[in-house]
């Protein structure tokens, strides 16, 4: 069995110091990784990663991390993901890591992502050459995912973003906004490997639970749609996969 | 952003506030929602703290100060989760 912690959109800076750490200190009796999902901080400035890994470091178990949209606010996205790594925090950008947990073996692969919208309603590599660096960075994100993703050995993995993979968990979201919210590609980039679970944020007023068109479970973390510090998920679960081999030995 | 008229129409208006939520370094918020009814303004959403949601109406008023504001900003909740999601 596996538990994961998982959160986003967690935006700390000076004035949240503190605001997490009761429950997070109690995250180590429940979960035995904690991935969040982006938005780390208000502006991405190294000061408020600093504040970030205050908050949510040093709690006894790994801590894995995509940047979000607002952590690239102030152009030092390289600089604050080098004071999280510098701080023992993982950050993941079209990238994966391995973790050993109870004898298992958890592949994680994350990036940020992008918008570019979903099937029926999405932008194309087509006209200006604005939109077409727009999609073209949509694409390459994407593809750099699911090589990620395809590349990790592991007895479950899981894929996490910033940006949303299906339009499942925007539910809530005006439409207008939707191709600023995820994009397609990702989806299909988490359904191109054996992928158990898909983590986003970024969708403030979105809802909590959608799948990919390929059937992998996608859980929106963003902290305004959890309401909690961090949502605890279950993998490979022991008493799930016995529960499941006595109701199939009873039909 | 825009000039620093006040816009004519409603609609405008809605659009200003919006980015002025967003683009405004002490505010930084995408997830704020901007409705007027009538007379007011009315503010939804959530913030990380009550200091964010003051700053929220601070900005608002200090630009357009004829404007009257409902403001039902919430502050999310922290605590810790009391279960667990089985993923299989």
């Amino acid at each position: 069995m596996i538990r994961i912690a998982a959160v986003g959109d967690v935006h700390v800076d000076k004035d949240v110091l503190g605001r997490y750490r009761p429950a997070l200190d109690r995250l180590p009796e429940v979960a035995d990784v904690l991935l969040v999902a982006g938005d780390l901080t208000r502006h991405g400035t190294v000061a408020e990663a600093r504040c970030f890994a205050t908050e949510f470091g040093g709690l006894g178990v790994p801590v894995i991390v995509v940047l979000g949209n607002h952590d690239h606010q102030s152009d030092q996205e390289t600089e604050v993901a080098r004071l999280l790594t510098d701080e023992g925090i993982t950050v993941l950008e079209g990238s994966a890591t391995v973790l050993e947990l109870h004898g298992h073996r958890l592949g994680v692969a994350g990036a940020k992502g992008f918008g570019g919208g979903f099937a029926g309603a999405c932008a194309s590599n087509f006209g200006e050459r604005e939109m077409k660096a727009f999609v073209e960075t949509t694409e390459a994100i994407a593809e750099r995912l699911g090589a990620a993703l395809r590349g990790v050995e592991c007895d479950a993995l899981v894929a996490l973003t910033h940006y949303a993979p299906v339009p499942d968990t925007l539910a809530g979201e005006p439409l207008e906004i939707y191709p600023f919210l995820g994009c397609y590609q990702l989806g299909r980039a988490i359904d191109s490997a054996p992928t158990a679970l898909a983590l986003h944020g970024h969708a403030h007023h979105g809802s909590e639970r959608g799948r990919t068109p390929g059937g992998v479970p996608v859980r929106n973390v963003a902290h305004p749609v959890i309401k909690q510090a961090y949502n605890v998920y279950r993998l490979l679960s022991e008493e799930v996969d016995a529960g499941l081999v006595a109701a199939s030995r009873t039909r | 952003m825009g000039d620093d008229m006040a816009p004519e129409h409603d609609e405008y208006l809605e659009a200003e506030i919006q980015r002025l939520l967003t683009e405004h370094g002490r505010v930084a918020e995408q997830g704020i929602t901007v409705h007027r009814r009538e007379q007011t303004l009315i503010l939804g959403g959530e913030v990380e703290t009550a200091e964010r949601r003051d700053e929220i109406c601070r900005q608002i008023t200090s630009r357009y100060p004829d404007l009257e504001i409902a403001c039902d900003i919430g502050i999310i909740r922290a605590q810790a989760p009391t279960d667990v999601e089985e993923i299989s």
